[in-house]
C-alpha cells in the first residue's frame, strides 16, 4: 500500500470515528440517559415517575390487545382474497407518512433550532457530519414513534402467517431502513427551503409559511391515498370490483401506488429470502442508501449556508422620539394582564410553539373537513363520504347523541394540543424571572390558564364552524355542544397545566423539546383520554337511567362545571405550593 | 435595621451530601455596597439565590427589608431586583416590551418609567435598539437590558451576581457609577465578583465566603486589621482562601 493510500485509509477511519463521536454525543445529550440516571439514582428525584409509567404501560395494554385483535380479523378477511399483504403495506405506508409529517417539525427544529449547533459549527467537523448527527437523532425518534404502528402489524402478520426466518430478518432490516426515504425527502425540502429563507429578513414568517406549505403537501398526499385506497368507489361495477380482488396484491399495489417504498418494504418482508423478497429488499435499501448519499452531498453544499446566521436577527437602529417613547411605554397593566401578554407574544413569535399550539387547533378541524369533503367528490371512495354519512345517520337519530358527539369533537379539536401541558416548560431557562417578580404564583398560573384556555376556545370555535358546515348541525345543538366543550376545556386545561407544573422541563436547548418532545404533553394527553373515557361511562350510566335528554345534558353540565371549578382552584393552590420548589 | 439579614442559613445539595452554604450569618445595612467574594463553587450564587427567593435554605432565615423571604415572599420581592450571572431573558420580546413587562409587574407609575427608561437606555447606549427583539442583542447588550430592568422599579435592594462579566470597559464604568448613585439614595446593593480591584475600590464592606462558610467580613480596613498587614484585597483573599 502506498503512503498516500495509507493516509487516505487512516483519514477515512478518522472521519468515521469523528462522525460516530458526534452522533454518540448528540444521542446522549438528546435522550438524556445520563441526566435521567443522575436524577433517579443520585438525586433520587423523579422516582414517582417509575410507577406512573408502569401504570401508563398497563393502561395501554388493553388498547394494544384490541389493535392486535383488529389486525387478526383484518388478516382473516383479506387472506381468502389473496390481499393479506395489503395489511403490511398499509402499516408501512401509515408509518412512512407519519414520518413524513412529523419529520417536518423534527427536521426544522433539529437542523436549525437546536442550540448545540453553536457549539458544533466551530468544531473541525464537516457540515455533512453535523447534519448526519442530527439526522440520526431524528431517526431514533422516528423508530420509537412508528414502533406503535409497525410492530403490532408486522408481528401479528408474521405469527398468523407462520412466517420463517427470512420474514423476520428482512423485517428487522426494513424497520431499520423505513425512516430513511421519507426523512431524506423532508430533509431535502427543508434544507432547500432554509437556504432560500436565510437570504430574507423575515425568517420566522417564512419558516412558518414554508412549514404550513410542507404540511399541506403531505396532507394532500395522504388525501390522495385515501382516494385511491378503495377498489373504485360506490359507482364501480361489481365486475370491476371482482376483477380487482381476483388479482393478488392489487390492493397492496393500489395502496402503495403513490409511495412505492412502502410496497417494496411489504414485498421484502413478506417475500423473505425468496428472489422477489431479496429484490425488493435491495430496492428499498438501495434507494435509501442513494437518498442518504444525496443528503450528504446536499449537506456539504447547502446546510451551513441556510444555517449560519439563522439565529442572528438584524434590527434597524433607530431612536424613538419622546412622543413615540411616551406612547410605547405602557401606563401600567395589571400583573395578570402583563403575564398573559408575555405568554401570548412568546408563543406566537416562536415558530415551533406556534406550529404546535395555535396552528394545531386550526389545522385539525380543517383536516377533518378535507377528509369529509374529499371523499364525497366524484370518483372518490375514501373514508370521507362514509364518515360524513355515518356521522349524519348516527346523529340524526337522537339529538342527545348529536350534541355529545359534537361536544367530543370540539373538545378534541380544542384540547389535544400541547399549549397547556407545556406552559411552564416553555419558559425554559427564563423561569427565574417568574420566580423573582413580585407576582403571586396563583396570579401567574391564572394568566397562563387564560392563555391556554383561549387557544382551546379557538379550537372549539373552529370545530363549531366545521360541525355547522360539514355536519349541518342545528344552531341549538351546536350551542349546547359548545357549552359542554368549553366546560370540559377548563378541566382539561387545568389538568394539563397541573401535570406540567409537577415536573416542568426547563433545561431544554431546542424549543422542540419543550413542546413536541415533552413527556408532560404525552402524559396530559393520556390523562385527557382517561377523563374523556370516564365522562363517556358517566353519560352511558345516565342514559341507562332513562332520564330525559335535557336532564342528561343538565346533569353532565353541572358535573363538568363542578369539576372545572375544582380543577381550577386546585391549579391555583398547586401553583402556590410548587413555584418556590422549582429550581431555576 | 439591616436590609439584608441571613441568620444561621445552610443549604446542601444531593440530599445533604454536598454542603453549599454552611451556617451563614450576614447582615447588610441600608445605603451599603456589599461585595461578596469567594473562589468558584464557594457558595456565592447559592447564597444570592436564597436572598432573592430562587432557592430555599434547608435551615435558617433570610430576610430582606424586614420581610422573611420564605414567609412573606411577595413583600420581599417587591423591594428587591436581581441580575443573574447569565442574562437569560425573553429573546422573542423587544427590549422595550421586556422593560414594560417588568414595569407592569412591579407597578411602576408611567412618569417614573419614562424617566428611568430614558435615562438608563441613554447611559447604556441601548436607545437605538430598544424596539428590536432581544435575540438580536449581543451578550453585553442583554446584560445591560437586564440591569436596566433591575433599575426600573427603583428597588430598595439590588442583588447582582457577577454583573461586570461580559461588559465593555465603558459599560462597566457606567455600572460602577450607577452603584454609587444608587446607594447614595440610601438604597442597598449586594453583588458578587471576582474582580478584586472593583470590590476594593467600590465596596463599603466585603464578605469572603469559602467552602460555604463566611471566613471574613468587614470594611477594607477591618480586613487588613484581621490580616495585620497593609496587604491588598487580592493578597488577603488568596491568603484566606488558601487555608
Amino acid at each position: 500500500m502506498s503512503a498516500a493510500a495509507r493516509n487516505d485509509a487512516v483519514g477515512a477511519r478518522g472521519r468515521l470515528g469523528r462522525l460516530l463521536a458526534v452522533i454518540r454525543a448528540g444521542l446522549r445529550s438528546n435522550f438524556g440517559l445520563a441526566v435521567l440516571k443522575h436524577r433517579l439514582f443520585k438525586e433520587k428525584k423523579d422516582r414517582w415517575l417509575v410507577p406512573l409509567f408502569a401504570l401508563a404501560a398497563a393502561g395501554v395494554l388493553p388498547t394494544l390487545y384490541g389493535i392486535v385483535l383488529l389486525i387478526q380479523s383484518a388478516y382473516l378477511l383479506l387472506k381468502p382474497m389473496g390481499q393479506e399483504r395489503a395489511l403490511l403495506g398499509a402499516g408501512f405506508l401509515a408509518a412512512q407518512l407519519l414520518i413524513l409529517l412529523l419529520g417536518i417539525y423534527y427536521v426544522i427544529s433539529a437542523f436549525y433550532f437546536s442550540r448545540d449547533l453553536e457549539t458544533l459549527i466551530p468544531l473541525p467537523l464537516r457540515p455533512s457530519e453535523v447534519m448526519l448527527s442530527k439526522f440520526t437523532i431524528i431517526m431514533v425518534n422516528e423508530y420509537l414513534t412508528v414502533a406503535a404502528i409497525v410492530l403490532p402489524v408486522v408481528i401479528t402478520y408474521g405469527v398468523m402467517a407462520k412466517e420463517g426466518v427470512g420474514f423476520w430478518v428482512n423485517a428487522v432490516l426494513v424497520y431499520a431502513a423505513l425512516p430513511i426515504v421519507p426523512l431524506a425527502v423532508v430533509s431535502v425540502l427543508v434544507v432547500a427551503m432554509m437556504r432560500f429563507i436565510n437570504v430574507s429578513r423575515k425568517k420566522d414568517v417564512l419558516i412558518l409559511v414554508g412549514s404550513i406549505l410542507l404540511i399541506a403537501l403531505v396532507l394532500a398526499l395522504q388525501i390522495g391515498f385515501g382516494r385511491t385506497a378503495g377498489p373504485g368507489g360506490p359507482e364501480a361495477s361489481a365486475k370491476a370490483v371482482a376483477a380487482y380482488f381476483t388479482s393478488p396484491d392489487s390492493l397492496l399495489n393500489r395502496i402503495g401506488s403513490k409511495f412505492p417504498p412502502s410496497v417494496w418494504a411489504t414485498k421484502a418482508v413478506a417475500g423473505g429470502f425468496s428472489g422477489a423478497g431479496l429484490a425488493n429488499l435491495a430496492l428499498l435499501l438501495g434507494s435509501s442508501l442513494a437518498l442518504f448519499a444525496g443528503i450528504v452531498v446536499l449537506a456539504e453544499k447547502l446546510f451551513y449556508r441556510g444555517l449560519v446566521g439563522l439565529g442572528e436577527t438584524t434590527g434597524k437602529k433607530r431612536r424613538l422620539t419622546s412622543d413615540e417613547m411616551s406612547r410605547r411605554v405602557s401606563s401600567g397593566r395589571r400583573a395578570v394582564a402583563a403575564v398573559f401578554t408575555r405568554e401570548w407574544r412568546i408563543m406566537n413569535r416562536t415558530p415551533i410553539f406556534l406550529l404546535n399550539g395555535v396552528l394545531v387547533v386550526i389545522i385539525v378541524p380543517v383536516i377533518f373537513v378535507l377528509m369529509a369533503t374529499m371523499g364525497s367528490g366524484k370518483g372518490g371512495s375514501g373514508g370521507g363520504s362514509d364518515l360524513t354519512s355515518i356521522l349524519e345517520t348516527m346523529t340524526s337519530s337522537n339529538p342527545l347523541f348529536v350534541i355529545l358527539a359534537a361536544a367530543l369533537f370540539m373538545t378534541l379539536c380544542g384540547s389535544l394540543n400541547g399549549t397547556s401541558s407545556s406552559t411552564f416548560s416553555r419558559e425554559g431557562v427564563q423561569f427565574w424571572i417568574s420566580r423573582v417578580i413580585p407576582v403571586a404564583p396563583r396570579e401567574q398560573a391564572a394568566a397562563k390558564f387564560l392563555h391556554s384556555y383561549l387557544i382551546s376556545m379557538l379550537g372549539v370555535v373552529t370545530a363549531s364552524v366545521v360541525a355547522a358546515i360539514v355536519l349541518h348541525l342545528k344552531a341549538v345543538h351546536l350551542a349546547a355542544a359548545a357549552v359542554l366543550a368549553l366546560m370540559m376545556g377548563v378541566l382539561l386545561t387545568a389538568v394539563g397545566m397541573i401535570i406540567d407544573l409537577a415536573r416542568p422541563l426547563l433545561d431544554w436547548t431546542n424549543p422542540q423539546k419543550a413542546i413536541k418532545q415533552n413527556l408532560n404533553v404525552l402524559l396530559a394527553m393520556l390523562a385527557d383520554i382517561g377523563i374523556l373515557t370516564a365522562a363517556f361511562f358517566a353519560v352511558k350510566g345516565l342514559v341507562r337511567t332513562k332520564l330525559a335528554p335535557n336532564a342528561v345534558l343538565a346533569v353532565l353540565f353541572l358535573g363538568l362545571a363542578a369539576l372545572a371549578g375544582l380543577s381550577y382552584r386546585l391549579l391555583l393552590r398547586f401553583a402556590d405550593k410548587r413555584y418556590p420548589e422549582i429550581d431555576s | 435595621m439591616p436590609v439584608i439579614e441571613l441568620t444561621n442559613v445552610s443549604k446542601s445539595y444531593n440530599r445533604g451530601k454536598v454542603k453549599a452554604v454552611d451556617d451563614l450569618n450576614l447582615t447588610v445595612k441600608p445605603g451599603e455596597i456589599f461585595g461578596f467574594l469567594g473562589p468558584n463553587g464557594a457558595g456565592k450564587t447559592t447564597t444570592i439565590k436564597m436572598i432573592v427567593g430562587l432557592l430555599r435554605p434547608d435551615v435558617g432565615r433570610v430576610a430582606v427589608d424586614g420581610f422573611d423571604v420564605a414567609k412573606d415572599p411577595l413583600k420581599a420581592k417587591q423591594v428587591t431586583t436581581y441580575v443573574p450571572d447569565s442574562p437569560a431573558v425573553y429573546e422573542r420580546l423587544t427590549g422595550l416590551e421586556y422593560l414594560n413587562f417588568i414595569g407592569d409587574v412591579y407597578g411602576v407609575p408611567k412618569a417614573e418609567r419614562l424617566e428611568r427608561i430614558g435615562k438608563w437606555l441613554d447611559v447604556f447606549e441601548l436607545a437605538s435598539v430598544v424596539t428590536n427583539p432581544i435575540q438580536s442583542y449581543s451578550h453585553g447588550m442583554k446584560q445591560k437590558i437586564v440591569v436596566t430592568a433591575a433599575l426600573l422599579p427603583g428597588p430598595r435592594v439590588m442583588i447582582l451576581d457577577e454583573p461586570l462579566v461580559g461588559l465593555d470597559p465603558r459599560a462597566a464604568h457606567q455600572l460602577k457609577e450607577m452603584f454609587r448613585e444608587h446607594c447614595d439614595e440610601g438604597k442597598t446593593l449586594f453583588f458578587s465578583t471576582h474582580v478584586m480591584e472593583v470590590a476594593e475600590k467600590l465596596c463599603d464592606r466585603i464578605g469572603i465566603i469559602h467552602k460555604g462558610r463566611l471566613i471574613a467580613c468587614g470594611t477594607m480596613d477591618e480586613l487588613q486589621a484581621l490580616d495585620r498587614t497593609e496587604h491588598s484585597l487580592e493578597e488577603i483573599f488568596l491568603e484566606l482562601t488558601d487555608k
